[in-house]
């Protein structure tokens, strides 16, 4: 019957309006993530005596320059040169830097780590463009560094958090 | 769907173009409330616990270290906010929380401020912006217990509303609209 099958094309056309509404409707925010999906960590080896780590920030997120934080374990980072951030004016704290999209840090450690596990940590904050902030986020992964060789390894990404860690 | 029409019209028997466009316009309506109805979800109007018992259980320290329960100011109109300095848009609808505390607290109407930082930084700020109502210390276990309250993802401003009787009438991830606020508080405050 056409009138049926007009019903349910207007249906499936509305039910995409309304979902479309749901998205962009100004004042009402897109799905929020949780902040290990708004910021996910990755990080690698670039060789025995550095690690790039790697913030991949989804769109309408952003990361404060300084609220980022690197340690590592057993080997430490020796100093960490983050780069330049969007500045952005804040009543509070004056201008600050954020970062949006892709931000990789290089993070070189106080000695050769050739052969060893290690422990990247990193602590992270930032907020929705939607209106909401994330507390600091803890992550950590770890990285094979291998005990000849001087190749970039492949990224590895924070495992995420939950009870099927 | 049927091919019945959805709503029931006023002025029947259709013709058959106008059924359709009854139908067209059913599926929008619904849709559209629909798509609302999960905007306002994501937003986080999570469907709030009734009992606001747990709220009104918390004893939190303030700026001067005083332990305060929160059952202090049962029977009033309780706006229980989660915030943190480093959280911009907490620190934004805060000058109108102000505001209506000054407005509305011989009303019956509380606001209560649940810090999710050290107690250094709450006490700096609140002088700044001249604090009228409690900024209690929940450090960043406050982030936890807001969890428990309904703040699944640990997000800032987290706000819960409590009735005169201790009922958990709203709650909100994200900033509150100051109209929204307001119209909200002054029906709440009008109720015994």
């Amino acid at each position: 019957m056409v009138e049926r099958a007009l019903a349910t094309l207007a249906a499936f056309a509305a039910l995409a309006f309304g979902t479309a509404i749901a998205a962009g409707l100004p004042g009402l925010a897109p799905k929020l993530l949780p902040p290990e999906q708004a910021f996910r960590f990755s990080a690698r080896v670039l060789d025995p005596a550095t690690i790039e780590a790697r913030f991949d920030v989804a769109d309408g997120y952003y990361l404060y320059r300084d609220k980022l934080h690197f340690t590592a374990e057993p080997v430490q980072v020796r100093s960490v040169d983050l780069p330049r951030g969007q500045r952005k004016h804040d009543e509070f704290f004056g201008d600050v830097e954020t970062y949006r999209g892709a931000v990789t840090v290089r993070l070189p450690l106080a000695s050769p780590a050739s052969g060893k596990n290690v422990v990247v940590r990193a602590e992270s904050q930032g907020c929705a463009d939607a209106g909401v902030c994330y507390p600091p986020n803890p992550q950590e992964l770890t990285l094979a560094v291998p005990a000849n060789g001087a190749k970039p390894g492949p990224f590895v990404e924070a495992a995420p958090k939950g009870p099927f860690r | 769907m049927s091919s019945e029409p959805v709503a029931p019209a006023i002025g029947a028997p259709h013709s058959p173009k106008r059924r359709r466009l009854l139908l067209i316009a059913a599926a929008v309506v619904g849709a559209a409330a629909l798509g609302g109805g999960i905007a306002l979800y994501q937003r986080g109007e999570t469907a709030p616990p009734r009992d606001g018992s747990a709220i009104l259980a918390l004893v939190l320290p303030d700026v001067d270290g005083r332990q305060q329960p929160l059952s202090q100011w049962r029977g009033k109109v309780l706006v229980v906010n989660f915030w943190a300095t480093w959280c911009a848009p907490c620190r934004e609808e805060m000058p109108h929380f102000i505001a209506a505390q000054a407005r509305d607290g011989p009303k019956g109407l509380q606001f209560v401020g649940i810090a999710v930082v050290q107690v250094d930084k709450v006490r700096e700020f609140a002088q700044e912006i001249r604090l009228n109502y409690p900024a209690l210390i929940g450090g960043l276990g406050a982030i936890e217990l807001s969890k428990a309250l309904g703040n699944d993802l640990a997000a800032l401003p987290f706000t819960i509303i409590l009735d005169r009787s201790g009922s958990v009438v709203h709650t909100q991830l994200g900033p509150l609209k100051p109209a929204q606020l307001d119209a909200l508080l002054d029906r709440l405050l009008a109720s015994p």
